[in-house]
């Protein structure tokens, strides 16, 4: 049992370190007794904390004294000015004179100041008499249970809303329950980053089967911000499937532009105009013979022959990078989904089941050590 | 009345003054450390012997009465099948196989518990306050705080107590008081931290129902552990107690400062 008589015997050793230390505490916690502050007394896990930080802060000490000294013999090296020689010069002359050849930059030699290095260290979870800042410190993870207090609150709330409007006489409609369509509850990473400390499976499944508890209740319309915020949005598909409609330009023709067509490593972008003569324009100052072999003009061509249309859109396109396949594959994918725009629903499916409308994320396979190429082996006789 | 009610009523007449033996506890534990530090202020030392020769320093036999007691469900324990023999002494008999506690005995109880939580609140002391009911762990967190003191009403990892430098990474002091609103856990056996503190001498408040064991419990407080009224009722008066203590603790450091 702490004394009462306790709080007059003063700790004189420590007092000053306290002062000097300047300990911010947060106020968003259990109203630790501010008596006890006053009486200063001080605790052994605060004693302890004070020690651990006190080594901290002469080693840090340490490491700027010798990092001031380091920067001025960089300065003189350099001849520069000591005084005025800004971090952006220390990297300058740290590669200038270890230069090397790392690839990883992180592995390069450096010199940085020792706060940007060292990592800080976490304040003090209780106040001087060794008293916890938080209520739920003792369970060993108080933000994660916080948390479910808070969402048990919410719930209540909804609850309570809920009985009002029963009292009036009015059932609570659709439009007040909690709609999270379009978003997804925090993965456990997610909420870890957030909360600071480290869950188990079993508690993340706690925090999941409270928040749908949350988004259950018939009235939960008022607590759609506190749950947003551990929420993350769904990313939008039928945004990305969206056919864009067929603009014009000056000569009153329709025309589409498809954007960053990939395959391989080639690149393109291709517009495709309505009504035209056929006319294929590749890199501005080519026509189709832009490809020397019969197959890479065959895939250039071949949505349109596919859907029965050769001849009836001119195209547009500039490629770069990649080979000669790689180029007419990527050309192929831009008017095949240009073409979208100007087909009926049937052909596009028809087109997609033809594989036109799919990106060929294949890459070429690395050559292995050993061998001639990717899969080839050296020729290789028994006898 | 039946064979029951006969023997608790034999052998609650004997113990019936066993909460003031306790007190007296409590008085010769504080002696010790006041004639440490005897010298040092006087003024202070007959502040304390004010707080300890005074019964109900705080008051806090005026929070409540035996008809809260009973409206709030306090008398009701479980049935006559799981029955803790060493429940017999508060128990005043039963109905319909269901244990009904003295409501007596349980008021003297209680009172000497408010006292002890304000006397440690007093002191600037930890109180924890525990309780493995789902229902109720809500309701139990939300006064901890309220009264500025701590919670835990989740499983309880082993350690917390008897491994606590381990477990939080460093120093850590363990609270001064342990208040358990039911003593089991959920699979109805006896919550690990009653022996936890008995282990490290944390003293500890204990809601007793009649399945329960109040053995290891220091200040046990025969009473329904289960129903969200009673455990709202208990919270409370400890909630209120707590806040008596550190009233006369804000009102003595004002008079030391002036």
């Amino acid at each position: 049992m702490t004394s009462l008589l306790n709080g007059v015997r003063r700790t004189n050793s420590l007092i000053p370190l306290l002062k000097q230390m300047k300990i911010t505490f947060s106020t968003e916690t259990v109203q630790a007794a501010p008596l006890a502050v006053n009486t200063q007394k001080v605790s052994k896990a605060m004693k302890a904390y004070l020690e651990r930080a006190q080594e901290h802060d002469n080693f840090m000490k340490a490491q700027t004294i010798e990092f001031q000294i380091g920067k001025r013999h960089l300065a003189n090296i350099m001849g520069a000015d000591p005084e005025n020689f800004t971090q952006e010069d220390i990297d300058e002359a740290i590669e200038y004179l270890f230069p090397s050849g790392l690839f990883d930059k992180k592995a390069r030699p450096m010199m940085k100041a020792p706060e940007e290095i060292f990592p800080s260290r976490k304040a003090a979870e209780f106040d001087e008499t060794g008293r916890p800042f938080h209520s739920m410190f003792y369970t060993g993870k108080p933000n994660f249970f916080q948390l479910l207090h808070n969402i048990v609150a919410e719930i209540r709330k909804a609850q309570y809303i809920e009985d009002k409007m029963i009292q009036r006489g009015r059932l609570p409609a659709e439009t007040d329950r909690l709609d999270m369509t379009g978003f997804a509850w925090l993965s456990k990473t997610d909420l870890e980053k957030i909360l600071v400390e480290t869950i188990s499976d079993l508690e993340y499944n706690n925090f999941l089967n409270t928040m749908n508890r949350l988004a259950a209740q018939p009235a939960a319309f008022k607590c759609r911000e506190f749950a947003l915020q551990y929420a993350k949005p769904l990313i939008d598909q039928s945004k990305i499937s969206e056919i864009p409609k067929p603009q014009f330009d000056e000569n009153g023709k329709q025309f589409i532009t498809t954007y960053e067509c990939l395959r391989k490593t080639a690149r393109a972008d291709v517009t495709i105009r309505f009504p035209g003569t056929g006319k294929v324009t590749i890199n501005k100052d080519h026509d189709i013979t832009y490809f020397k072999h019969v197959q890479s003009r065959e895939q250039v061509l071949f949505p349109m022959i596919f859907i029965n249309q050769l001849g009836k859109f001119d195209v547009e396109a500039n490629v770069e990078g990649g080979g000669v396949s790689g180029q007419a594959g990527a050309i192929r994918w831009g008017i095949a989904m240009g073409l979208r725009s100007f087909v009926d629903s049937d052909v596009i499916e028809d087109m997609r089941v033809a594989g036109l409308l799919t990106r060929d994320y294949r890459r070429r396979e690395r050559k292995k050590p050993g061998q001639e190429g990717a899969r080839r082996k050296y020729t290789w006789k028994k006898r | 009345m039946n064979i029951l009610q006969k023997r608790v009523f034999k052998i609650h007449k004997n113990l019936r003054f066993l909460p003031q033996k306790c007190q007296r506890n409590i008085n010769s534990l504080d002696q010790v450390d006041v004639n440490q530090q005897i010298k040092e202020t006087k003024n202070l030392f007959e502040f304390e012997k004010e707080a300890l020769d005074n019964e109900d320093f705080f008051g806090v036999k005026q929070l409540f009465t035996i008809k809260d007691l009973f409206e709030n469900r306090v008398h009701l324990g479980h049935k006559e099948g799981s029955l803790d023999n060493r429940m017999l002494p508060f128990l005043y008999g039963s109905r319909q196989g269901q244990c009904i506690f003295n409501l007596d005995i349980t008021k003297d109880y209680l009172v000497k518990a408010l006292n002890v939580a304000a006397h440690i609140a007093y002191r600037d002391g930890i109180i924890v306050f525990f309780n493995r009911n789902a229902f109720n762990s809500h309701l139990v967190e939300r006064y901890a705080e309220e009264a500025g003191q701590f919670s835990h009403t989740r499983f309880w990892r082993g350690g917390i107590f008897t491994n606590a430098n381990i477990q939080f990474g460093s120093i850590t002091r363990l609270p001064d008081l342990c208040i358990f609103l039911n003593t089991q856990n959920n699979v109805l056996t006896q919550h690990a931290a009653v022996r936890d503190s008995a282990k490290m001498s944390i003293p500890s408040i204990g809601i007793v129902d009649s399945n329960c064991n109040p053995s290891l419990i220091t200040y046990p407080v025969p009473g329904n552990d289960d129903s969200y009224q009673s455990i709202q009722f208990y919270c409370e008066m400890f909630k209120k107690a707590v806040l008596l203590g550190k009233e006369k603790r804000r009102d003595l450091l004002q008079y030391n400062k002036n």
